[in-house]
């Protein structure tokens, strides 16, 4: 799949925050969406590079990607499942 | 041949280490800080710096140790530096601002660890890590401390995601510094290679003037600061994780951590190769119990514990710069009032382990608990059971 096209269908944005918020946030947001959304979170904390695809891919939902945006950032993709 | 050496270096200086191979490098280096002078503790360190503060600014009188001739204060250093030449080397240094409630919160999370590690006369390494392993009762009650606050804390930051929404800050790398930027990721390996050969000479240095042991604390907490850093190393997570994610893999972490390093401290004290009461200090059962509960919510509320703190301000995080001062400060002042107002000594008493119970039953017996920690966290990862949110 390719991330730079993908159509996410809610954003989360944490730059700024750091560990557990991001991963709060994350999963605050995916209670509320259905199954097959795709979760997009924005996030500048390096923990999340691995607290993100690990908590992902639980609970039956999908760690789809990460990609480091230019502006400093890094975007997540979490498939609700 | 540079491919290679260029794809070590990745595995070793970029790449996130496993959580366990931390614990198990951790528990050596603590084992090696014993046998060195004695147990490794966190909140000594802040309590010195805090002290030069009041002194400088008259509060207290009495002239606290130099901090470059305090261990304590040698080791928390070299866990800064350990992280900040990690973050260089896997080109991850950045001063990372964070939002107004975040530095509330790195504030009064400060403020409550740096108090609750005074009344438990230690943080989550002195009070609960190495307390444990050194097989002191306080360092149990410590633990169920911190647990009831991790607890509190999380509730109290879902309740926050509800109420108190932050906005996200980030700085956008500048368009005309894009040259400089790329440069910048190219020298911090390098950096990070003369910060370390720098605490090698430092150690040397301390050698010459007949002080070692003092420079082998900077030394081990160099690499402690490293190890930590480069696996993200987290104490607050194995409290806080089985409450909000049920994930296990912090608690195991810990754990194995523990058990190497109580079965390496056993062998050490039983065979009198340290005293066996050495590093038992912690008031049990008041103290311990009610600090950890106190320091549990802080260290929620901050997003590190004393270690994490030192770690992260190494790698750039200005939230926790914020904890690391309010620490220092709170700590040094509560210790003194709990002395000055003697109710430092109400707080309870130490309690070495094998006293009580002998050699042949504690062994044994903490073995079993830190077994059975480990097995509940992952029974809680399968059913989800003590997960709040």
């Amino acid at each position: 799949m390719n991330l730079e096209n993908i159509q996410s269908n809610s954003v989360v944005d944490t730059r700024g925050l750091t560990c557990p918020m991001p991963l709060l946030k994350t999963k605050k947001a995916l209670k509320g969406m259905a199954s097959g959304e795709i979760l997009e979170i924005l996030g500048t904390d390096p923990g999340s590079k691995k607290d993100l695809p690990d908590f992902g891919n639980k609970g039956g939902n999908q760690f789809v990607g990460m990609l480091d945006a230019s502006e400093g950032h890094t975007r997540y993709f979490i498939k609700k499942g | 041949m540079k491919t290679e050496i260029r794809n070590y270096y990745s595995a070793v200086f970029e790449q996130e280490w496993p959580a366990w191979l931390a614990g198990i490098l951790i528990a050596i280096i603590a084992l090696m800080v014993f046998l060195w002078q004695s147990p490794w503790g966190i909140a000594a360190g802040y309590h010195n710096w805090g002290d030069w503060f009041y002194y400088l600014t008259g509060a207290f009188d009495e002239r606290p140790l130099n901090s470059w001739l305090h261990p304590v204060s040698l080791s928390d250093a070299g866990i800064l530096i350990g992280a900040f030449a990690s973050a260089l080397m896997a080109r991850q240094f950045k001063i990372r601002p964070a939002p107004k409630l975040e530095y509330a919160k790195g504030l009064v999370g400060g403020i409550l660890m740096g108090s609750g590690a005074a009344m438990a006369k230690g943080c989550n390494v002195g009070g609960f890590f190495s307390a444990v392993a050194m097989m002191s009762a306080g360092g149990f009650a410590m633990m169920i401390g911190l647990g009831a606050g991790a607890w509190v804390g999380l509730r109290y930051l879902l309740w926050e995601m509800e109420h108190l929404p932050s906005r996200a800050v980030y700085s956008k790398p500048k368009n005309e510094t894009t040259s400089k930027a790329v440069d910048w990721l190219k020298i911090q390996p390098y950096l990070g290679g003369l910060v370390a050969i720098g605490v090698i000479v430092v150690f040397y240095v301390y050698a010459f003037f007949d002080k070692t042991q003092l420079g082998g604390w900077l030394f081990f907490g160099f690499l402690i600061g490293l190890v930590m850093h480069r696996s993200r190393f987290c104490f607050v997570r194995a409290f806080r994780d089985p409450f909000m994610t049920g994930e296990a893999k912090m608690v195991k972490a810990v754990a194995i951590s523990i058990i190497i390093y109580f079965a390496g401290a056993s062998v050490i004290k039983w065979a009198y190769l340290q005293e066996p009461a050495m590093g038992v200090y912690h008031p049990f059962v008041l103290g311990c119990s009610i600090g950890g509960f106190i320091f549990g919510i802080g260290m929620l509320l901050a997003g590190g514990c004393a270690s994490s703190t030192l770690w992260r301000v190494g790698e750039g995080q200005t939230k926790l710069m914020v904890t690391l001062v309010t620490f220092t400060l709170a700590n040094s002042l509560t210790s003194k009032f709990l002395l000055v107002s003697g109710l430092g000594e109400k707080l309870g008493k130490d309690i070495f382990l094998p006293d009580v119970l002998t050699w042949q039953i504690t062994v044994p017996l903490v073995l079993a608990f830190f077994l059975a920690w480990v097995l509940v966290a992952m029974w809680n990862e399968e059913t989800e059971k003590f997960v709040v949110f």
